[in-house]
């Protein structure tokens, strides 16, 4: 049995069609995010799971129970849907304590006084703000307030973990020690959590399968390498980093043994070479090749059935860890991430080539319709 | 569990209009009437009905009074002798002399008080705190107060400063007479001067210093950045200020009550007054015709301050916590600072010292050791009338404040919080008296009772009185509700649902938990409005509902300005009191939030 089960669940403002027939399984104990650029419905799927928002259509499931069918106009509210939260502005009551924020969940549930006393300070302790128990709301860092925030939602245990970007508040560094810290507690306590943010590669770090959404549709759901290794859309490529798509056609199609990939050979202009796919594509029809940047290797010696070209470097960024450097070679242009010390400059004519399996193939948008 | 869609409202107002549609036809009875909202919609229902009843009501009957010929509750026929009465020569000459005051006033006021306002909130001035507050009291000093003591300060024969004139030159003549032009405009500034400052300070504080700095940082002077940069953002605050006191001015009572009328001197205000208490017909039709054409004019003005104001309100206010640039004066710094002492002497301590002075002798302006007595005092103890007012006041504060102020907290909520139909009208009911002049609406409420069915005996009773404060209070309790809304975020709330709480226990524990220093602050607002208010009352009042300011204006009426100087000391001690308290809410809002 699924914690959340989300089916066909849509959303509409008006004439808007906020989310549009999504469906969504999350799994007891899994760390399931939403990812898209602000406006794609990731968030009013998310208030829809909590409640703070009704479906106009389908049906949300949390754990054995039904909490909203919209075709039998059936609701349950916030408040008995036994969620724990943490909102983007973390939503730390002002007028409280760092206690009684925490409080708050067990003392609407009508606890005894020991029982919230030893309940709110464990939590308190595991996030690590036991020290700060009797210290008046307001006066806490973003960091702290966080803390705060996700000791509030699972002080009562809840069934479900909903996030709505908690961590965009935060600076850089904070964020992604926050985040680290709490992956390491979810995977702990085993919590169920399903995360809402736009910040992909806070997505990739935290998650254990990633939902990317857009437009109110969810594109691919997978986990954190499928998604940004072998992406179905250009969409969904285009939405991690900033990819090489480049456009061949295909010369030849076999099975991969033993996976459920296919082998391609593509042809593009002046270059040639083999890529994965996972689906089935005819001789000659258009494809795409996606090639991460750092996925190519400068001056390497191409192995067989590995894509290569020779060009000129026609810029090249230095950003510490790596350069940037993009080639161009016959009327294509490729963007390389290169190790720093090769110390490439404007100009050099060099070899580059992708190592097998670095090349995967998705159909162009046009020809998907 | 099955709970069906949540009844009673919605916390998040963001999308419950569209929320609470009906999703299918074919929906369960417990839903369906959860979905039609029968409760939200006689709530509303109920709320259009008091709201109605408060304001548009007497506004229909102000209208109606002006076509009838005979007074409120008698039988007569419908004309328009009252309009053709308003349109006569004099009447033209109370307009010029109403809206030239009332300019005279807003200039030099909304200059000193822009200028006292960068010095409090700019400069570093030493105390800078203290002397905002003692710059803010006159405004909660009630106006009939500061008028009786400058009556008695600058009276020709016997006033303080011509005595003082003429002790100092060794000359008989006197120089300052408060009864004239000068003396009601010299009078209104004292109370504008700080509400203006009020307005403007905040606008001034909390201006983000980058905006400035980086117009030093592209090379304009100090100065020049003053006139193209922060004036220019302040400009919107400034207009929208002007407008107002200009508006207030021309409501205002108090100051050609005292001043205007001894000199001959007559505007709008004190023009409906005489026509009802000072004829010996009282001229109803007139008087009504009169507030009706006025409440025309004020709409007028209201529209005009929008269209100055339309899209010109720059938010220079963000949520980010900054200093703003603060100028250091130097050795000026004390100028500035005895400015700001000048300033409160001249307005709190010359009238309020009036009053103790006079309250100990025998005869006003005969100061000398043997005319010192307690006798005002125990006079004022046997006075079964200032008991009554007095009790009649408390009451009335009392009650008016808090439902007034839980009113408004209502109506704000509806109009901020939720996505309800029929807000929008609600909204606009609760604004309406705003631009009625407390005369105005007293005129109204006259008609408005005398209509009422036999069985409602409002007439004449203090609840007469509470209903009329009620209407005039609703719009700044609303806007101090609305603005302590806006503040709190719909995630509070929203937290709150989701870890368990349901909306009766949000609505407690999480909003008004937060918004009651908003409350408390707006309800000491609205006491002192009722404690102060005079227009209203002078036309509502009967026997046995007396006022503290209608019966302060009757002993002064009577020459007994003694016993007036009694009754406006403790009345100072009252203000300052309920002050201190506001202030102390204030400050703890502050250190908590």
């Amino acid at each position: 049995m699924s914690a959340v089960l989300v089916e066909d669940v849509s959303r509409t403002f008006g004439d808007v069609i906020a989310v549009n027939r999504v469906n969504l399984k999350v799994e007891r104990g899994e760390f399931v995010t939403l990812l898209g650029p602000s406006g794609c419905g990731k968030t009013t799927t998310l208030r829809m799971v909590a409640g703070l928002e009704q479906n106009t259509g389908g049906r949300i499931s949390i754990g054995d129970r039904v909490v909203s069918d919209a075709e039998k106009g059936f609701f349950v509210p916030p408040d008995h849907r036994q969620l724990g939260m943490v909102f983007q502005s973390y939503a730390i009551w002002p007028h409280m304590t760092v206690f009684d924020n925490v409080a708050y969940p067990l003392r609407i549930r009508r606890k005894s006084k020991a029982e919230i006393e030893q309940r709110v300070m464990a939590t308190l302790r595991l996030v690590e703000m036991d020290k700060f128990a009797q210290r008046p709301a307001p006066a806490l860092s973003g960091g702290q307030q966080q803390r705060v925030a996700i000791a509030r939602a699972l002080v009562f245990e809840p069934e479900v973990l909903l996030l709505d970007e908690p961590l965009s508040n935060l600076d850089a560094r904070l964020r992604t020690q926050m985040g680290d810290e709490f992956r390491a507690l979810q995977k702990r306590l085993g919590i169920t959590s399903l995360y809402v943010t736009h910040d992909q590669e806070e997505a990739m770090a935290l998650s254990d399968r990633v939902v990317v959404m857009h437009g109110g549709h969810i594109l691919q759901i997978g986990a954190p390498e499928e998604i940004y290794q072998r992406p179905v859309s250009r969409m969904v490529a285009a939405f991690f980093g900033s990819p090489n798509l480049l456009d061949a056609k295909v010369s030849a199609c076999e099975p991969e043994a033993g996976t459920r990939y296919f082998q391609l050979t593509v042809n593009g202009n002046g270059w040639q070479g083999k890529a994965r796919a996972s689906e089935k594509f005819e001789p000659g029809e258009s494809v795409l090749i996606l090639v991460r940047p750092e996925s190519v290797r400068v001056g390497d010696q191409a192995a067989d059935g590995a894509l290569s070209w020779t060009g000129k470097i026609v810029s090249s960024i230095f950003r510490g860890p790596r350069t940037s450097i993009a080639i161009e070679t016959s009327g294509v242009r490729i963007n390389i991430e290169a190790p720093a010390i090769l110390g490439l400059k404007v100009g050099d004519q060099v070899k580059v080539a992708v190592p097998a399996g670095g090349a995967w193939a998705i159909r162009p948008e046009d020809a998907q319709k | 569990m099955a709970v069906v869609a949540d009844a009673g409202g919605s916390p998040d107002g963001k999308f419950a209009g569209a929320l609470r549609r009906p999703l299918t036809p074919k929906t369960g009875i417990l839903s369906h009437i959860a979905s039609t909202s029968l409760g939200r919609n006689i709530g509303i229902g109920i709320l259009l009905l008091i709201l109605s009843f408060l304001t548009l009501y007497p506004l229909s009957m102000l209208f109606y009074g002006s076509l009838h010929s005979t007074p409120p509750g008698m039988a007569g026929e419908f004309n328009l002798d009252g309009y053709r009465q308003v349109l006569s020569a004099e009447n033209v000459l109370i307009l010029i002399n109403t809206v030239g005051i009332s300019f005279a006033k807003t200039i030099p006021a909304i200059t000193l008080a822009v200028l006292l306002a960068w010095i409090c909130a700019r400069t570093d001035t030493p105390g800078r705190g203290v002397l905002e507050v003692l710059i803010t009291l006159p405004f909660f000093i009630p106006p009939i107060l500061t008028a009786m003591a400058w009556g008695m300060l600058g009276n020709k024969q016997v006033g303080v400063i011509n005595m003082a004139w003429q002790w100092m030159t060794g000359t008989t003549d006197s120089p300052i007479n408060v009864y004239s032009y000068g003396g009601i405009v010299w009078h209104m500034m004292q109370y504008s001067t700080p509400f203006l400052f009020l307005f403007i300070v905040d606008s001034f504080r909390a201006m983000d210093p980058s905006l400035e700095e980086s117009s030093r940082m592209c090379g304009a002077s100090r100065w020049f950045t003053f006139r193209r940069v922060t004036f220019m953002l302040m400009l919107p605050a400034i207009v929208s200020s002007f407008m107002l006191s200009l508006i207030r001015g021309i409501e205002s009572f108090e100051s050609p009550l005292f001043f205007g009328l001894p000199a001959g001197i007559t505007v709008i205000t004190t023009e409906i007054y005489n026509a009802i208490n000072h004829r010996a017909t009282p001229a109803y039709q007139y008087a009504t015709a009169l507030s009706f054409a006025i409440m025309a004019g004020m709409f007028l003005l209201v529209i005009w301050q929008w269209i100055l104001l339309r899209g010109r309100s720059y938010t220079t206010v963000t949520g980010k916590g900054y200093s703003p640039n603060i100028t250091k004066l130097g050795p000026w710094r004390w100028v500035t600072f005895s400015f700001c002492i000048l300033f409160f002497i001249i307005t709190v301590v010359l009238p309020v010292g009036q009053l103790a002075v006079g309250s100990f002798f025998k005869f006003f302006g005969f100061y000398s050791w043997d005319m010192l007595t307690l006798d005002h005092y125990s006079a004022v103890m046997q006075n079964k009338d200032f008991w009554r007012s007095l009790s009649n006041t408390m009451l009335l504060g009392l009650l008016g404040a808090t439902a007034t102020m839980i009113l408004g907290g209502i109506i704000a909520y509806v109009t901020v919080r939720t996505r309800w139909r029929g807000r929008k009208l609600i909204d606009a009911l609760a604004w309406l008296p705003w631009m009625m002049p407390g005369m105005v609406l007293g005129v109204g409420f006259l008609w408005a009772f005398a209509m009422l069915p036999g069985p409602i005996p409002i007439y004449g009773t203090i609840w007469a009185l509470l209903l009329a404060y009620m209407a005039l209070g609703t719009p700044i309790s609303v806007r101090v509700m609305s603005s302590a809304y806006h503040q709190l975020s719909f995630d509070l709330e929203e937290c709150s649902r989701v870890h368990g709480a349901s909306w009766w226990q949000t609505l407690w524990r999480i909003l008004i938990a937060l918004a009651w220093p908003s409350f408390a602050v707006g309800w000491v607002l609205t006491f002192f409005g009722i404690i102060r208010e005079l227009s209203a009352s002078i036309l509502l009042y009967s026997v046995g509902s007396e006022v503290l300011s209608v019966t302060l204006l009757k002993l002064w009426a009577n020459g007994q300005a003694e016993q007036v100087s009694v009754i406006g000391l403790m009345m100072m001690l009252l203000v300052i009191f309920f002050r201190w308290v506001q202030l102390k809410l204030i400050k703890q809002r502050i250190s908590t939030l």
